[in-house]
């Protein structure tokens, strides 16, 4: 068993009477691929927003790395090691590929970016991080387009790129292949794969044969609370499950 | 591309800005016009690094521009303070009031964020008119002297000339030129842009927006002060009007109409409307609404300003060996 990286417990999240998250005790192991599945509306993109700092929890606990982050800001528990890509993509549009991802490995640094009387450039390894994920993604040759004129698959690339500059202990990514065509999927099957060598990764999606095929831990939500936990094979094997979300799989 | 090379902020846009400074008096019929050109090209650069580089849409503008106005005259009025002494009051009053601005204003975003910068600047106009008695109040602040450049108590340069005077605040307008072009080329600057672009990402990648944007406003108050301070030198008087509303929308009509995202457009922006105001104001009294009709052309069919039209015809007129940089509108935003 390895060591715990995240764990909530009892993690809330009300809109006024309405609770999107309800009451959520999660426990990532470090090392692994911890996956969300759940209806649309269960409150998993809630959840991560919860634990990357984007709302705040209205009851609960979230620990990372042993530390109470409950009512960290967002930007605060980037050098802690936390980084996300959104389900709705969230890029800066105008500017070109290499400037996206040298900002996001800026952003690491955090208030150092505050030196505005330096060259950009005086900071080398904030490009030379830009170029090594641009090489991982396989995008150096689109390094100086706009984020804004990639094709929708690409941008889907690079917005978990984004996230892979902060050099994180823990990935989160919040369905990477919403709205990606058929032949771009495999394309982002493995590079999470093999993200998940390297970190630990939670991960929600929809596409049942990517969660099956490379998820250590499943956690199934809904209604703003987990209904099943475990791993692929006890997940597809619980009746619950089968009835509500791999129904039609069999 | 935001990866200019360091040794470039001297050239480019810089040479252009100085062939500028040192045409104007030339051209123009009075040093002391060329001389307001250059104060407003100042206040309206301020407003382009919040407005262009940071996205932020302030009326404080005219509130900084007041305070340094006012506060470099008062210590040189009440406490013989020299030149350079009074200007650095005069930039301390504006970034400190920028500061106090900014940090309330940007607890709110968008419409709401405007109107806080709008209600502060009216609350800055009744403050120095009700505070007539250090102010002047409606009649204006008089008899403000105009020290020379001095060291150490030893008298270099007297100012009194319009010609020398304009040469003085040309040194600091291309000094702050250069200092604008650093800022806007570092870590910092590319942030402000990625603020501009996405807030939200910007956040999530590890940024406290806040923190940037009250550091965009501190230097944007800071230089805005310096340009209210040196009207002052020039005018030998600081008007009510000054600290008006209307200074921070005149300001930002000079940006805009320049071209946001474009330090060169400021200096395009400012020249045109002080010559237009020169030009007109003695043939038409009602010319202001020339400039409401020129602010409506530009926003409707020139969205980079006049310095993003000048640049479009440079394209147009002379084809490029090169083919066509797929981020132009970064390049343009660098210049
Ligand atoms: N800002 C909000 N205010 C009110 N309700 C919200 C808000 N954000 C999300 N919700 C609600 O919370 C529920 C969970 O949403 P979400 O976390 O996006 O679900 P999922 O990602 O699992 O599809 C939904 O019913 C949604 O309408
Ligand atoms: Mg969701």
């Amino acid at each position: 068993m390895s060591t715990v990286l995240l764990q909530t417990s009892g993690l809330g999240k009300a809109y006024g009477n309405f609770h999107a998250v309800n009451g959520v005790d999660l426990c990532v192991r470090a090392g692994t691929i911890h996956t969300v599945i759940g209806p649309n509306g269960a409150g998993k993109t809630t959840l991560f927003h919860c634990l990357t700092g984007e709302r705040r929890p209205t009851s609960g606990k979230i620990l990372f790395d042993g530390q109470d982050i409950t009512h960290r800001p967002a930007h605060k528990r980037v050098s802690i090691g936390m980084a996300r890509s959104f389900q709705i993509t969230s890029l800066f549009q105008e500017l070109s590929v290499r400037e996206n991802l040298r900002l996001a490995a800026q952003g690491r640094d955090g208030a150092r970016a505050l030196t505005f009387w330096r060259p950009t450039e005086a900071r080398r390894q904030h490009l030379e991080i830009a170029d090594q994920i641009l090489e991982r993604l396989n995008m150096t040759a689109r390094a100086n387009t706009p984020a804004g004129d990639l094709s929708h698959g690409l941008q889907r690339v690079l917005e978990v790129g984004m996230a892979l500059c902060g050099k994180p202990k823990l990935l989160l990514l919040d369905e990477p292949t919403s709205g990606m065509g058929i032949d771009d999927i495999p394309l982002m099957t493995s590079l999470i794969a093999e993200l998940g060598k390297e970190h630990t990764v939670m991960l929600i999606e929809h596409n049942m044969s990517i969660v099956m095929s490379i998820s250590d831990t499943i956690t199934v939500m809904s209604r703003g609370q987990i209904l099943v936990e475990g791993p692929p094979a006890v997940v597809r094997q619980d009746e619950r499950v089968r009835s509500a979300y791999l129904g039609e799989e069999g | 591309m935001s990866t200019t090379p360091t040794s470039s902020i001297w050239r480019g846009t810089t040479l252009l800005a100085v062939a500028a400074v040192v045409l104007m008096p030339v051209i123009l019929p009075s040093p002391t016009l060329a001389t307001e050109i250059l104060i407003f090209a100042l206040a309206a650069l301020a407003s382009n690094l919040l407005l262009g580089y940071t996205g932020l849409l302030s009326f404080g503008q005219g509130v900084f521009f007041g305070a340094g106005s006012y506060c470099s005259a008062l210590v040189m009025i009440h406490w013989h303070f020299g030149l350079f002494p009074a200007l650095l009051v005069g930039i301390l009053a504006g970034a400190l009031t920028a500061f106090v601005i900014g940090a309330l204003a940007i607890r709110r975003t968008g419409i709401y964020f405007v109107m806080l910068t709008l209600s502060f600047s009216q609350m800055a106009y009744f403050v120095a008119y009700t505070m007539s008695s250090v102010t002047g109040g409606d009649n204006g602040l008089l008899n403000v002297p105009r020290p020379p450049v001095s060291v150490l108590g030893f008298e270099l340069l007297s100012l009194a000339s319009p010609l020398v005077f304009y040469g003085f605040v040309a040194l600091l307008f291309l000094a702050v030129f250069v200092a604008a072009r650093r800022v806007i080329h570092s870590p910092f600057g590319s942030t402000l842009v990625a603020i501009r672009e996405n807030e939200n990402r910007a956040s999530a990648v590890g940024y406290d927006t806040r923190q940037f944007k009250v550091l965009a406003f501190v230097l944007s108050g800071a230089i805005t002060g310096l340009a209210g301070a040196l009207y002052a030198l020039l005018l030998n008087f600081v008007p009510l009007s000054n600290i008006e509303l209307a200074t921070s929308e005149h300001i930002l009509i000079m940006t805009i109409i320049g071209g946001t995202g474009s330090l060169l457009g400021s200096l395009l922006g400012a020249g045109s409307i002080v010559l237009l105001g020169d030009v007109l104001s003695a043939l038409w009294p009602r010319w202001p609404m020339l400039l409401g009709l020129a602010l409506i052309a530009v926003v409707m069919f020139l969205r980079g300003g006049l310095w993003g039209g000048l640049l479009d015809l440079k394209n147009r007129l002379i084809r490029s060996p090169e083919p066509p940089q797929p981020d132009t509108r970064q390049k343009d935003a660098a210049q």
